[in-house]
């Protein structure tokens, strides 16, 4: 059941992002109300999905590599969802349903159930530590797509280009707003649940070693944020335009950082 | 029931004329009821634009023609015409009398459009495929606002039923459908509408944003007034001799700022629309550096509509500033245009489609009272000779007259099946007039007037 649900939103996430593409490729307009519904549905059927493996494992999907993913892209997807329904919003699917697209996919190939132990953590602040750190993942990878159709954008304007690309991202103004937005949410959210887990791990006097490559992990996404945020407040003439550079490197050193983690120093079958 | 269409646009009479056509509310109001109540036109709706004047009407046809004389699509269109014609003199001493002018005058600039093609040429008019812009939003409004006025009168008397009601809802849809399914309202279609184009695509919204214009000619006043319609609030205008700028100021709602101030402005300003007749650039790279030291914080257009141009190419190349001249605006235009025209083909399929199905519906409203009518007369014949028969074998019992009643009503049922079956099916393949006047014609077949419209 868990699987299913997560294929039937795995479908509904692809047809949305496939319209996308499609409205990009010919140029047509299509009803305002299609991806707004298709992502609408997805996330439900996702959040269902969720529940279900609560109530079928009696775990919460925080820990263990796949419900993990699945968790994140939900994260993302909920992101999405109210994205799309701003104004100018749906173009950012392009970047963000192929993300969620890609951590579905892994958590239905990796199984989403636990995966050996339960979780090393418990209680109510350990599970909001995760929850607000994947918050503020989410929040990177929707200044990221901000961010990539920002510069796409600006180029087009610079350079003079009407196409299709012009025509349909949204309004640097409305990239711009967006991006803040998500640099600033997910600045907040993973700052409180970093605290928050050093706060757990203080309290229990629980050795870090066993808890290296996520500890670094978060460390090094926070460090982005900053990055991001510092490059648009001091960015000068240039600085939506630094900003947008900063939250799509930082991005991407987040999910390398995340690979490389993953691939050579992380074991088990843990998130890191 | 006949539906037609009457009145004249921007291809049939020019604006001389077509001005003194234009009805305000109150004059639509009374020219409505006035039609209406002269007998003969049931709805009305008359849309008055500054393109076109058009009556959009619905006449008895049951009242009018007796279905009967001639033969063949000549009896039928003779048929149609008995009721259109009294409809389109009614409409044109209207029209006439709202314009002043003698009546035969009047309707040489007008077109007369009847029944399919009515429906047909309202759906072209909403999706502006008949406008002078291909493409306009404007019209669909303007559709819906004539509309919503004249089903708003009448009291107990109103000026819009079933049939204009139907076909004005599926001309708003159809509307809707062509903008969105294809790109027909794509883009703007003008150097200004261009200008505004771009500089949604930089700031979103242009509400409470800062615009300098520069020059006081009549480019410089068209584009003070399509930022001013955006909602851009506070505009300067700037030229070489104050007094025109003031006067510009004046006419657009803006305020007026010497040249000398040109840094001052630059750095306050989101948007500048320049358009002076100067001989050499007016703003060049060194002002806007000296003016925004350290780069602008925050995009500024530059939309330079003048030739010689007033703006250093270079400009363009700082940072922030995106610059763009007369040639970009028309590839804008160029670009829009051409696929605007792209998406004709595909309106007129949609439109096609939608003044089919609207017309199955309104020939569906003429084939049930037929087919009624149709069967009522074979019943009133079958019962009129089971009564002559009967009357001849006297001594027939009860279970044998009984015998005799069902073999006829058998056979009756029988004969008319295959016609009552055709004639519903006629109603979905687009022949449903033809064949209801031809069933007419040929069962001699006249519904009462008010049958017509139920």
């Amino acid at each position: 059941m868990v699987g299913l649900l997560h294929g039937g939103a795995l479908v509904l996430y692809s047809i949305a992002g496939l319209a996308l593409v499609g409205a990009l490729a010919s140029g047509r307009r299509r009803a305002s109300w299609f991806p707004l519904a298709t992502v609408s549905a997805a996330t439900v059927l996702h959040g269902i999905g969720l529940v279900a493996f609560v109530l079928t494992f009696r775990e919460l999907p925080l820990a263990w590599l796949a419900p993990s993913f699945s968790t994140l892209a939900f994260l993302i997807g909920g992101y999405l969802l109210a994205i799309t329904a701003v104004h100018e919003g749906p173009p950012l699917g392009l970047v963000l349903v192929p993300i969620v697209v890609v951590l579905l996919v892994s958590a239905l190939v990796l199984g989403i159930s636990p995966a050996g132990d339960p979780l090393s953590f418990r209680g109510v602040w350990g599970s909001l530590h995760v929850l607000l750190s994947f918050t503020g993942c989410a929040g990177l990878a929707v200044a990221f797509a901000s961010g990539l159709l920002y510069l796409l954008q600006f180029r087009e304007l610079k350079e003079k280009r009407f196409g299709r690309v012009f025509r349909f991202f949204p309004s640097l103004q409305t990239l711009d707003r967006l991006g803040r937005h998500a640099l600033g949410v997910g600045f907040a959210a993973l700052t409180l649940g970093l605290l928050l887990g050093w706060a757990g791990t203080v309290q229990v006097q629980e050795p870090l070693e066993g808890m290296r490559s996520e500890v670094a992990w978060g460390v090094f996404t926070w460090a982005m944020f900053v990055v991001a945020l510092t490059a648009r407040a001091r960015g000068g003439g240039a600085r939506n335009r630094r900003g947008a550079i900063a939250s799509v490197i930082g991005f991407v050193l987040v999910v390398l950082a995340y690979v490389v983690l993953r691939v050579f120093v992380a074991q088990g079958p843990s998130f890191l | 029931m006949a539906l037609a269409v009457i009145g004249l646009s921007h291809r049939t009479a020019p604006v001389e004329v077509r001005e003194r056509f234009v009805f305000n509310d109150s004059e639509a109001a009374a020219g409505l009821l006035q039609l209406t109540g002269s007998g003969g036109i049931r709805e009305a709706v008359l849309l008055s634009t500054c393109n076109r004047t058009e009556l959009y009407l619905v006449g008895d046809r049951s009242g009018g023609e007796n279905g009967g004389s001639g033969n063949g699509s000549a009896a039928t269109n003779r048929a149609w015409a008995a009721v259109e014609d009294p409809m389109f003199q009614a409409a044109e001493r209207m029209l006439a009398e709202r314009a002043g002018m003698p009546v035969s005058e009047a309707a040489s600039h007008m077109y007369r459009i009847r029944r399919l093609e009515a429906a047909r040429h309202l759906f072209r008019v909403v999706t502006s495929l008949d406008s002078m812009v291909v493409g306009e939003a404007q019209i669909q409004g303007q559709v819906r606002r004539a509309y919503e006025s004249a089903a708003a009168l009448g009291g107990d008397r109103r000026v819009v039923g079933p049939v204009l009601s139907r076909l004005f809802e599926s001309a708003l849809r159809v509307g809707g459908r062509v903008r969105s399914e294809t790109a027909l309202g794509v883009g703007a279609a003008s150097v200004p509408g261009a200008a505004i184009e771009l500089a949604k695509k930089i700031f979103g919204t242009l509400r409470g944003r800062r615009a300098l214009v520069l020059g006081a000619g009549e480019m410089s006043a068209l584009a003070a007034e399509c930022l001013a319609a955006e909602g851009v609030e506070n505009i300067v205008v700037a030229n070489r001799t104050e007094q025109r700028a003031h006067e510009l100021a004046g006419r657009a709602g803006a305020a007026a700022a010497p040249y000398s101030a040109l840094p001052e402005l630059l750095a306050k300003t989101d948007i500048v629309a320049t358009a002076t007749s100067a001989p050499h650039a007016v703003i060049t790279r060194d002002l806007v550096q000296r003016a925004l030291p350290g780069g602008a914080n925050r995009p500024l257009l530059i939309v330079d509509i003048a030739l010689p141009r007033d703006v250093e190419p270079s400009v363009g190349e700082l940072e922030n500033v995106f610059l763009y001249d007369i040639d970009d605006l028309n590839q804008i235009v160029d670009a829009n245009l051409e696929k605007r025209r792209a998406a004709i083909d595909p309106a007129e399929r949609i439109i096609t489609d939608e003044a089919t199905a609207f017309w199955n519906w309104y020939t569906s409203r003429e084939v049930v009272p037929v087919i009624r009518a149709l069967r009522d007369r074979a019943e009133s014949v079958r019962q009129m000779e089971l009564e002559k028969t009967l009357k001849q074998f006297e001594g027939l019992t009860p279970e044998q007259r009984e015998a005799i009643d069902v073999l006829t009503r058998q056979l009756l049922n029988k004969v008319l099946h295959p016609p009552t079956v055709r004639l519903r099916e006629a109603v979905n393949n687009g022949r449903g007039v033809a064949i209801v006047d031809a069933a007419r014609y040929l069962f001699d077949l006249d519904p009462p007037p008010d049958e017509g419209g139920k």
